[in-house]
């Protein structure tokens, strides 16, 4: 199949235009931006290919370069373009295409310093992400879950200069690196146990873990003497702990409103379709791994379900626009995380994919505003804007409307969809899923109340500064995203409306159930849903339930929006999180989460340095000794070359007496 | 007939005159003659030996040996005008920048 021939290119061009800014940026009319342009445009025309190609029925998966081969372990570098795979590069490209177009606007008309270091991030940021996405293996979703993992370090850090992007893109670096040191154990289990780490396919470990489960299958791999479940959720937990890091749940979701110090454009990428997407994506991508273990599945139910209420509450509290969608995104992470805990295959890339858009969308936005407000970013400083940037205002406004879950924007239907399927499968078999769904729907009104306290003081009312009345007016290359996006964040919920469907009984519109149901055998939607076991339960009847759901959450979201209303709308709000008293106190500090991690680190730092000690001194020291003796030796024993001839003539001489005596008496001449 | 062991005694003496002038001398040309001396000394033993045994090899081998002796002198003196002009002297304990 030609079109397949060309799915590594959708991973090199933005690599191309990496190269291309890194070293040619400077001479470049916008520093890098063209190439950067040029090349995802590139992979989002050859990503819509790959969707076309897998609509007409067709799928690939192709190991391209082996690095090596022994023992039955193969490690390589290939491509699996399946239904999953080609919705995701789409959401990808579409959005780095959107954020380097912004970025003309964000940073370039800014005179912003270092554009050929800050397009050659993006580019190799996107290619990472893109690489990652096509992976047809663990080791390479590892080795790209790493370059991502580097290029939001050098992104966050752009601004080098001041104090605080600097410490942020470590933090990010670091906290996201000790979820993936577990990863990284996880692979190699993987590799131990297996043999092989290829998502789909004949030997895929997904497939192969599903044979150990069964009957008398338990021979074929190498359990290390545990049960099969015990072992294979153990491994689960392992890569479990890479995506905890990389996409923000509790209790490593620390480090991303730190990274909010990075470029705005940045923000958008990472929080809509690169970083903390990729946690999310790998456990789709093996969920054939995952659905074969229920308590592992329920672990991540309840993390996400928790993660999205902890994660909301502290959204309501913050001043700066930027810190709100921070916190937002960790909580629409917990949705989709929770959603692939209850079984829904389907309903976390679909959440997923809502949100790339209205997320993408809503930074974007922001940065619209930062720009108008001369980078201020506290909300409180806004107001009024309304009126003065009106296609900001109207397409932020969608995007809020989608993040709160109003019918009928494009986060209406995912998240309706992720705590319907939490719904029906805790009623049907499980309680502890019931309990990830309440604080799921808890956080429902919280985020609503918080996204539009966010709209209310940043377009409504007066201004209450004067950048405010006066803002710095935005371009074209910062509106076109925008609208983009917008129309997006109103439209794509339409392609899975699962409650029409089952209300009305209107057959064929959840289209990506029937997207995601096709596709290799044992990687489908279907399969997965036979392998978690979750059984469902309704209360009274399923279009009941169905109602019941959609009615319960679209209220509370009116319910927190109607709040935000009638608290903020005046032309001039008082800050009413003031009346939370303490709570706010500790809502602004986090929950102390900061502090408790670095008071963690200090508690450990003695271990380290004991580890550093021995390190130091038992296993560096005999090398370090044996190297020393012959540096010592060789310098003593060097200064018997004098250089003056005579003394080696003595030497020479001495040496021949020597041998003659020794000869000598060895002879028996004497 | 002389025996062959004065000629050996002789050859003896002439290789320890050698290596005595080249253990105490400085100067590089004193070097070379000490040098000469002791190959003379070999080709003395050679002769000595070939004229014992009654069989020429020995005798042609000295030919060789002087042919040697004569192109080790034309190197030697290369290399001792070489350090002349590096060293402004022919001592050679003074050349001793190429060590450690």
């Amino acid at each position: 199949m030609a079109a397949f021939d060309y799915a590594p290119a959708i991973a090199l061009l933005p690599f191309a235009s990496f190269v291309i800014a890194l070293f040619a940026g400077r001479f470049l009319p916008k520093r890098g931006a063209l190439a950067g342009i040029l090349a995802t445009a590139g992979s989002l025309v050859l990503s819509i290919w790959m969707a076309l190609s897998v609509a007409a029925g067709n799928t690939y998966n192709e190991a391209l370069y082996t690095f090596v081969t022994a023992q039955g372990i193969n490690l390589h570098l290939g491509v699996l373009i399946d239904p999953l795979a080609a919705l995701m590069l789409i959401i990808v490209s579409l959005v780095a295409l959107l954020v380097h177009v912004f970025s003309l606007g964000y940073m370039n008309d800014e005179g912003e310093p270092g554009l050929p270091r800050y397009y050659a991030g993006l580019g190799l940021f996107s290619a990472s992400m893109l690489g990652f996405v096509i992976a047809d293996n663990l080791f390479m979703a590892f080795m790209f879950f790493e370059m991502v993992g580097l290029c939001s370090w050098l992104l966050i850090g752009h601004w080098y200069r001041d104090d605080a992007p600097p410490s942020a893109a470590k933090k990010a670096f670091l906290v996201t690196r000790f979820g993936d040191y577990f990863f990284l154990v996880g692979v190699v289990a993987v590799l131990a146990t297996f043999g092989s780490a290829t998502f789909a396919g004949e030997e895929s470990f997904p497939g192969l873990a599903e044979t150990a489960l069964g009957e008398g299958g338990a021979d074929a791999v190498s359990t290390f003497g545990f049960a099969p479940e015990t072992w294979f959720a153990i491994v689960g937990l392992l890569i479990l702990g890479g995506v905890i890091g990389k996409s923000a749940q509790f209790p490593l979701h620390t480090w991303l409103p730190d990274a909010m110090e990075g470029p705005t454009p940045v923000s958008a990428l990472i929080h809509a379709a690169t970083m903390v997407a990729a946690g999310v994506y790998l456990v789709a991508r093996m969920y054939g791994f995952y659905a074969l273990l229920p308590t592992v599945l329920a672990i991540i139910a309840f993390v996400g379900g928790f993660t999205a209420l902890f994660a909301a509450t502290m959204g309501v509290v913050k001043r700066e626009i930027k810190q709100v969608l921070a916190y937002s995104t960790i909580s629409q992470y917990g949705y989709m995380m929770l959603a692939l805990g209850a079984g829904g295959y389907v309903a976390a890339p679909f959440h997923l994919m809502t949100h790339a858009f209205f997320k993408a969308l809503l930074f974007l936005g922001a940065g619209a505003v930062i720009i108008a407000m001369h980078h201020n970013e506290n909300m409180w400083d806004m107001g009024g804007l309304k009126d003065r940037m009106p296609v900001t205002y109207w397409t932020f406004l969608a995007g809020s409307l989608a993040l709160a879950g109003i019918f009928p924007f494009a986060g209406f239907w995912s998240k309706d969809e992720v705590l319907y399927e939490a719904l029906i499968h805790g009623l049907g078999s499980s309680p502890l899923l019931l309990g990830a769904y309440a604080m799921g729907l808890l956080a429902v009104p919280i985020t609503a109340f918080y996204t539009f306290r966010m709209v209310l003081l940043t377009f409504h009312g007066e201004p209450r500064t004067d950048t405010a009345e006066n803002p710095h007016g935005v371009g074209w290359s910062v509106k076109t995203p925008l609208v983009v996006l917008g129309v997006l964040a109103v439209t794509a919920g339409f392609i899975n409306m699962l409650p029409v469907q089952k209300l009305l009984g209107i057959e064929g519109i959840d289209f990506l159930h029937e997207w995601l149901d096709h596709g290799f055998e044992g990687v489908t939607a279907h399969h997965y849903g036979d392998l978690t076991g979750y059984a469902s339960g309704y209360i009274g009847g399923e279009s009941v339930t169905v109602l019941l759901g959609v009615v319960v959450s679209l209220g509370l979201a009116l319910a927190g929006a109607g709040l935000a209303y009638a608290l903020y709308s005046g032309s001039d709000p008082d800050a009413h999180t003031d009346r939370l008293g303490d709570a706010k106190t500790v809502l602004m500090n986090n929950y102390y989460q900061d502090e408790y991690q670095v008071w963690l680190a200090d508690a450990t730092a003695r271990v380290a340095r004991a580890a550093d000690t021995f390190d130091q001194g038992i296993i560096d020291g005999p090398v370090n000794g044996v190297s020393s003796v012959s540096l010592v030796s060789g310098s003593r024993i060097k200064r018997v070359q004098t250089g003056i001839v005579t003394n080696y003539a003595a030497l020479l001489s001495l040496g021949l007496v020597a041998l003659l005596v020794v000869l000598g008496l060895l002879g028996g001449w004497f | 007939m002389v025996p062959a062991q004065y000629y050996l005694l002789l050859s003896a003496a002439m290789f320890c005159i050698g290596l005595f002038g080249i253990l105490t001398r400085k100067n590089a040309l004193l070097f070379l003659m000490s040098v000469e001396l002791m190959l003379t000394a070999g080709n003395i033993n050679f002769v000595a030996f070939s004229f014992q045994y009654g069989n020429l090899t020995g005798q042609v081998f000295s030919l060789f040996t002087i042919a040697l002796a004569a192109a080790e002198v034309a190197v030697g003196i290369g290399i001792i005008l070489v350090l002349y002009r590096n060293f402004r002297g022919v001592d050679v304990t003074q050349a001793t920048t190429m060590r450690w």
